[in-house]
């Protein structure tokens, strides 16, 4: 018989299984009934019992969104832009910022630190007004800088490199400087290419944040045809008011890159958050 | 002799200049940021200060401003619509807090477990924290919708007459929100929690079981100390994110119905871009701001009440 090889079911885990399951079940439903919804005429939306594999899958939902009087295609394009100048701009300021408080000396360098720390104790939406007004001022309301310009001076992550830098061995760079290697050389050769996994997971969170973002374009951009992706997707709900199978397609679209990119490249943001001790 | 203290002559001098060097390239390295947060961070803070002690309106230029003293804090302290307002942030607060903290190291504690296909639920369960607040809000109305909404479909058919009326209830809606935002952002707490967990040394275990301690009480009684300070990093966090709740409000229910879900951050938003009164939406945001920080400072100080720190 083939049951010669024991196989200990260990009855414990069974349950705590089934458990975990039902929990991870009740995480992925409301996206498995999205997927479903947005392949369904209307009407079979709100069917019960729920059927999550559509009788009759159709693309009309999506072919809604593209069409000439929908202004998806556009929004789609401007978050792409703006989430790719954000993440370039930001990887460069951070890498640079943190690499110099972990690894150089100048003078009053912990006090800036401390300075630059204090902002991470003020939620945005407290400052919301009062930025709107800076940014008024500076122009930069209804342009995608708003949204790009903030994001990049983040705080959060100057903090998590500059712990990943501090943790790379001073004793690499001493044999570099003895070498007649420059700062800029050494930051540039040897501290990028190790800090890679770090900056990695600061691209993917960066990336999820600035992608989802919601408050920021709904003050700053005034324009429809400016808009990013999130804020679109309310004006969504609103002109096709009772279309929720539209609505769903839309969705589903902007959640597609994330989730993507997060099942790929999971690794990246749990560990990262292990070693990290990251926060939302 | 002689060529040897040369050397090391030319060595300190060599040294020294890339002190100089060091010095200038720090401060060269940290400018663009030292720029970016004056203007984006700080500027905006500093201003706050100035902006509620003013009549500004939302057309009105900076260079007309007013000086209304502390009229605008008057105001809002007489104000029924802010104060219940105020009184909605702190009931999410209350709710949010603990609820996301216990439910992110439950979930921890039973994926750290020995279970099957560990890997693919902790996929699943971290999936909602990188979605998006306006898909997110979508898909959840229609779920919960009160006529034809899946759950409520359920729940009928489980004989239950009037099944909840979730977002569109005037005493449901608060709790409906932070069961969605708990929801979303759990999965962090979790991630958390975990690597937490797999720090506690195994040895601590073994020998609590050679003792005979049950699971529970290990869990009670070296677990939970000893993974007290991401506890106490966690409930930081979560009191500033749970006063951080404009997007998920705004997107649900606008503050509605009625102004059942009207928080301090809708609040503030309504002052400012709805009645263009930017003066008093400030002052509502310092008073929030203040208590956050009150918040903050009774946990730092309570800390070590009960924290563990190695």
């Amino acid at each position: 018989m083939n049951n010669s090889k024991k196989i200990k079911i260990n009855m414990p885990s069974v349950l705590l299984t089934v458990l975990a399951v039902f929990m991870a079940c009740c995480c992925i439903f409301p996206f498995l009934f999205m997927l479903s919804s947005s392949f369904k005429p209307q009407g079979q939306v709100f069917e019960y019992p729920i059927r999550l594999i559509p009788q009759h899958p159709i693309l009309s939902n999506y072919r809604t969104l593209f069409s000439r009087d929908q202004m998806f295609g556009q929004w789609y394009a401007n978050t792409i832009l703006m989430t790719l100048l954000t993440l370039l701009i930001k990887t460069f300021i951070i890498c640079i910022t943190a690499y110099a408080f972990a690894k150089l000396n100048f003078k009053g360098k912990n006090f800036i630190f401390i300075i630059f720390l204090s902002a991470l104790m003020i939620p945005g939406d407290v400052t919301l007004v009062q930025r709107y007004v800076v940014y008024k001022h500076l122009h930069l309301t209804n342009t995608m800088w708003a949204l790009i310009l903030p994001a990049s001076f983040d705080m959060y992550f100057v903090f998590m490199m500059r712990q990943f830098f501090m943790g790379i061995p001073n004793a690499l760079t001493e044999v570099a400087i003895i070498d007649g290697c420059s700062h800029f050389k050494i930051f540039y050769k040897i501290m990028l290419p190790l800090a890679k996994p770090a900056i990695l997971t600061m691209i993917l969170f960066s990336f999820v944040w600035q992608w989802n973002d919601y408050t920021n374009p709904y003050i700053f951009i005034t324009d429809t045809s400016k808009q990013m992706l999130t804020v679109g997707l309310t004006m969504f709900q609103i002109s096709q008011v009772n279309n929720y199978a539209v609505q769903m397609a839309g969705a589903t679209l902007a959640l597609l890159p994330i989730i993507v990119a997060y099942l790929f490249l999971q690794k990246y943001f749990v560990e990262g958050i292990a070693t990290s001790g990251m926060k939302g | 002799m002689n060529l040897a203290s040369k050397t090391v002559l030319q060595h300190r001098k060599k040294l020294s200049g890339y002190k100089l060097q060091e010095q200038r390239m720090g401060y060269l390295f940290i400018l663009p940021f030292a720029v970016g947060f004056l203007i984006f961070q700080a500027a905006p803070a500093v201003f706050s200060f100035v902006l509620s002690l003013t009549n500004m309106h939302f057309m009105s230029n900076v260079s007309n401003l007013k000086f209304i003293g502390l009229q605008n804090f008057v105001e809002l302290f007489h104000d029924g619509e802010v104060m219940r307002a105020l009184g909605r942030s702190f009931l999410y607060s209350v709710i949010y807090v603990p609820v996301i903290v216990l439910f992110g190291l439950l979930l921890a504690a039973l994926i750290n477990s020995r279970i099957y296909a560990r890997g693919a639920i902790r996929t699943a369960l971290f999936m909602p924290y990188i979605s998006n607040m306006v898909a997110i809000a979508i898909v959840w109305s229609v779920i919960l919708d009160y006529r034809d909404g899946p759950i409520n479909n359920i729940l009928r058919s489980c004989g239950c007459k009037n099944p909840p009326m979730w977002l569109m209830g005037e005493h449901t809606v608060l709790p409906t929100i932070v069961l969605i935002a708990v929801w979303q952002g759990v999965g962090l707490y979790m991630v958390t929690y975990l690597a937490a967990l797999q720090n506690v040394p195994r040895e601590l275990y073994e020998a609590a079981t050679l003792d005979g301690a049950g699971a529970f009480q290990k869990f009670r009684n070296i677990t939970v100390p000893l993974i007290s300070p991401t506890t106490f990093f966690l409930v930081i966090t979560a009191i500033i994110n749970s006063f951080q709740n404009f997007g998920i409000i705004q997107v649900l229910t606008q503050g509605g119905p009625g102004e059942a879900s009207t928080t301090m951050a809708i609040s503030v938003y309504k002052a400012s871009f709805v009645q263009y009164r930017m003066g008093y939406a400030t002052a509502q945001a310092m008073l929030l701001f203040v208590l956050i920080l009150i918040f903050t400072m009774i946990q730092w100080k309570g800390q070590k009440r009960w924290v563990n720190y190695e």
